[in-house]
């Protein structure tokens, strides 16, 4: 073989050696950057789910879109895993040859996720539902709007077809669309069915057969949802299989992206506001300061999000309430209330002791309360600490709860308690009437504990002494003097012109023996 | 000028015509063609690597509490940090590749045979510590993946027969990937290897120097009268050497730009990855492994390299046997489809 024709084979080999070169380090290019997230990653669609993404491609492209760019995608996991439904399901239907179900409840989630299902279920996000039958909700129902529908008083031009009033928008769209709706099912007959009626055992099959047979379909067979309670992702979603909540309120779908439920703004769907704007706390707070310089450092994208060891820049809410961390081997928690050692929900500051289904204790016997509780307040503190602790010295830490204990005593004894104390002398007295918001002082007392008094109580929770201080315990003091004892007083006045001294003489003692306080005497005595 | 001349030549009695004849060693003409210069782009590579390691090696923490943030420190925070570590990775990549190249081209052109057929072994030797350097690297920067590849190598090797246990606890310093691999990977990749790549490599092109380039003549040099003749090496191939180390310098500085050298998940003992892989060089090798029973495979790569070692006695032999055979021209196309094949093969597949 002459030199020339080796000098051929020599180039041509190494020609297809640098060929390869070039399209292995392609693929490990390709394969590093999906591996650190920086690019999205392979796809990988099951038989099953094979024709859905097609034709759904076409229909919903950004349903597609964003399943594309989740983990399930990657995995493996198509529609048909979360769909899927039995045939028993109330709200099952035949889709080309597929039993589904078009709600996707926890304990659908739960097939595969049942520690995450099971942590949710004992959490307070999942009995944000219970709102439903709350103050909040008469608010909602009844003052802002109304329980039932009711005839347009004057027509809507443009709109010939508006013939009746919905009252209960307003809760639809707003307090249910955080907390969740009851998911009803339209009947052929009679109201609405919801997970009362179909009484589902454990496994999520309804035991009321009775109801299934009166669930309304569409042409197709397919059962009709009520329009007022779904579309819905509220956190307490109360499902027709009789689990509560909504994974995707927080996972949003269909990407179920880790790194938006890793960021505030995703909590900030319902976390903010005036009655908890914890989400504009956060953005005051040094916390929020350090988390939007240093966002782009923290890993958000990284497939384990540890404390300590992927990242430490800054916290988010995820971070101090849910995330995994250096000092509890990296484990998440589906349940943010197990490191929060008071709730400022109601009125005066409960502290945070609960029982075996996750509610707060409030008997008052200390041997009791002791025999009642499942997880003390004082352990969901040191699970708190354990994170602060990533960043802050015990010593800082411990004085900052100090400064935080204190700050809930000092409202809850100079202004939440005697709030109440003075509400309940008056309506004891029925000087006020059992309805809620129908007199000033009803209001004057919400905006007190409920917006002014949680601002201040949130604030000072996560260190954002603006919150704390101006839109926090100024308003209140300012509420509680300039409004709330002279409203009450104006009630007393009334009832004496009525001729119920004895009645009002007692309220004005309790308003009276408030205001010689030690901490009050400034308002009237000194 | 003539007081310093003359303190340095009373220090270094090296005249400028004695420094010229050692310098200027005849270049056949066909190294006029610039692909038969790519034996000095291995040495090129090598010195990048040199300055770059050194570069990294001043924030580098050999420890596995502290080996993956000081990669991270580097990457993200030190000044120009990721443009040295990507310049170190992609010169790495670039190196093996151009050994493999003048290898192949020394293979060909039967460059190995007698009096080069040391030289040969000492390049083989040099490949084979070239490879060693990439896999104690590759393992320094402690993500998921460098952890496990090294945990599957220390495997490989622990299937070797009789002394697989203890490469295996040498190469580990220990039974398993331990607080001291680390720091024993980073003085092989930092000091041992290098050391002794700068040793062979000074032997190796010595032996050049001394048994001169084997020289080749083309029909097309001959025809235009160029064949048979020799050139200055400075400056004529100085130059061509220089003009080749920029290029390369331009297109390591695309790559390490386009694609800088990123970092997976750091390891973590506890979570075995779904996929694990070598970096590319030892693809064909991974490959190979799951083509043959543990044992089986081991020896026949084994065999392979021995092979590889003592290919120039090997042909020898078999040239006296067959007069003109160029059984040694087929096995290299043979080998090269393999290499490129079972790489290709490793990194389209997941498993």
């Amino acid at each position: 073989m002459n030199l020339e024709i080796k000098k051929v084979i020599i180039g041509i080999l190494g020609l297809l050696f640098l060929a390869s070169l070039v399209i292995v380090q392609f693929l490990e290019v390709v394969r590093r950057r999906e591996e650190t997230g920086l690019s999205s990653h392979s796809i990988s669609v099951p038989d099953s789910s094979r024709s859905c993404v097609d034709c759904h491609q076409q229909q919903n492209p950004g349903i597609i879109a964003h399943w594309e760019g989740s983990t399930h995608a990657e995995k493996g996991v198509g529609c048909v895993e979360c769909h899927q439904s039995g045939e028993s399901d109330p709200d099952t239907f035949d889709h080309y040859g597929v039993d589904i179900a078009t709600v996707v409840t926890p304990l659908d989630c739960s097939r595969c996720h049942p520690t995450e299902a099971a942590e949710f279920a004992q959490s307070h996000h999942a009995a944000g539902g219970n709102i439903l039958a709350s103050l909040d909700n008469f608010l909602a129902e009844t003052v802002e709007g109304f329980r039932g529908s009711f005839n347009p008083h004057s027509p809507t031009p443009g709109r010939p077809d508006i013939q009746s009033v919905n009252g209960m928008s307003s809760s639809l769209l707003g307090c249910q669309q955080c907390h969740g709706s009851k998911v009803a099912l339209q009947a052929t007959e009679g109201q609405a069915i919801t997970v009362d009626d179909l009484a589902p055992g454990p496994d999520g099959i309804p035991t009321n057969v009775e109801a299934l047979s009166r669930i309304k379909t569409d042409a197709n067979g397919r059962p009709l949802f009520d329009p007022g309670t779904w579309p819905n992702t509220g956190i307490g979603r109360l499902n027709l299989d009789g689990s509560s909540g909504s994974c995707s309120a927080c996972h949003s779908r269909h990407d179920f992206s880790p790194r938006r439920a890793r960021q505030p703004e995703n909590c900030a769907k319902c976390h903010l506001g005036p009655d908890h704007p914890q989400k504009e706390i956060f953005e005051e707070s040094k916390h929020g300061v350090a988390y939007r310089d240093l966002k782009d450092k923290m890993n958000l994208d990284g497939k384990d999000w540890v404390l300590g060891e992927d990242y430490a820049q800054a916290p988010t809410c995820a971070t101090c309430h849910m995330s995994g961390h250096s000092r509890n081997g990296g484990k998440v928690t589906h349940d943010p209330g197990e490191r929060i050692s008071w709730t400022n929900r109601p009125p005066v500051s409960l502290v945070l002791d609960t029982d075996i289904n996750g509610k707060v204790v409030k008997e008052t016997d200390p041997v009791k309360r002791k025999a009642l509780i499942h997880d003390f307040a004082i352990d969901k503190r040191k699970r708190m600490k354990n994170v602060c602790t990533h960043c802050h010295t015990p010593d800082y830490v411990d004085a900052f709860y100090s400064q935080y204990d204190d700050f809930l005593v000092l409202f809850n004894e100079k202004f939440a308690k005697p709030g109440q104390a003075i509400m309940k002398a008056l309506s004891d007295e029925e000087f006020i009437s059992k309805k809620q918001f129908d007199e000033e002082i009803e209001w004057t007392w919400f905006y007190l504990w409920h917006h002014e008094g949680r601002r201040a109580r949130h604030g000072a929770s996560m260190m954002a002494p603006d919150y704390t201080h101006w839109h926090g315990m100024y308003e209140v003091a300012e509420r509680f003097y300039q409004e709330l004892i002279p409203q009450a007083r104006e009630i007393l006045e009334h009832a004496r012109e009525d001729g119920q001294d004895e009645a009002a003489d007692r309220v004005s003692s309790v308003i009276n023996g408030i205001l010689s306080r030690p901490e009050h005497s400034w308002f009237e005595n000194d | 000028m003539n007081t310093v001349g003359s303190w340095l030549k009373e220090r270094i009695p090296v005249s400028g015509s004695q420094l010229r004849e050692f310098t200027n060693e005849p270049v056949p003409n066909h190294l006029k063609h610039w692909w038969f210069c790519l034996g000095g782009t291995p040495a090129y590579l090598f010195v990048i690597q040199i300055v770059t390691g050194i570069l990294l090696a001043f924030y580098y923490e050999p420890s596995s509490s502290t080996a993956y943030e000081s990669v991270r420190y580097i990457t993200h925070d030190v000044a120009y940090g990721w443009y040295f570590r990507s310049l170190h990775k992609w010169a790495a990549t670039l190196m093996i590749a151009s050994i493999i190249l003048h290898q192949m081209r020394v293979y060909f052109t039967g460059s190995y045979r007698k009096p080069r057929d040391l030289n040969w072994m000492i390049g083989m030797t040099l490949l084979v510590l070239t490879l060693m350097t990439g896999f104690t690297g590759y393992s320094l920067v402690y993500e998921q993946l460098s952890y496990w590849g090294a945990t599957v190598g220390a495997n490989i090797a622990d299937m070797v027969p009789v002394l697989g246990p203890f490469m295996k606890r040498m190469m580990l310093a220990g039974d398993s990937y331990g607080e001291q691999t680390l720091s024993r990977f980073f003085i092989l990749h930092a000091a041992v290897l290098p050391v002794s790549m700068v040793f062979l490599l000074v032997v190796h092109i010595s032996l050049i120097r001394l048994q001169g380039v084997t020289e080749f003549q083309f029909k097309k040099d001959q025809a235009k009268g160029e064949g048979g003749g020799h050139f200055a090496f400075f400056p004529d191939h100085f130059l061509m050497e220089i003009f080749i180390g920029l290029v390369l310098m331009i297109l390591l500085s695309f790559l390490a730009t386009v694609v800088p050298a990123n970092m997976g998940p750091e390891a973590n003992p506890l979570v075995t990855p779904e996929i694990i892989k070598p970096e590319w060089f030892f693809y064909v090798a991974f490959r190979w492994l799951k083509l043959f029973s543990g044992t089986a495979a081991i020896l026949s790569m084994g065999l392979i390299v021995f092979v590889m070692f003592l290919w120039p006695f090997i042909d020898a032999a078999i040239r006296r046997r067959w007069k003109g055979s160029e059984f040694s021209v087929w096995l290299g196309i043979l080998a090269v489809f393999a290499l490129i094949g079972l790489t290709l093969w490793e990194a389209f597949v997941a498993h």
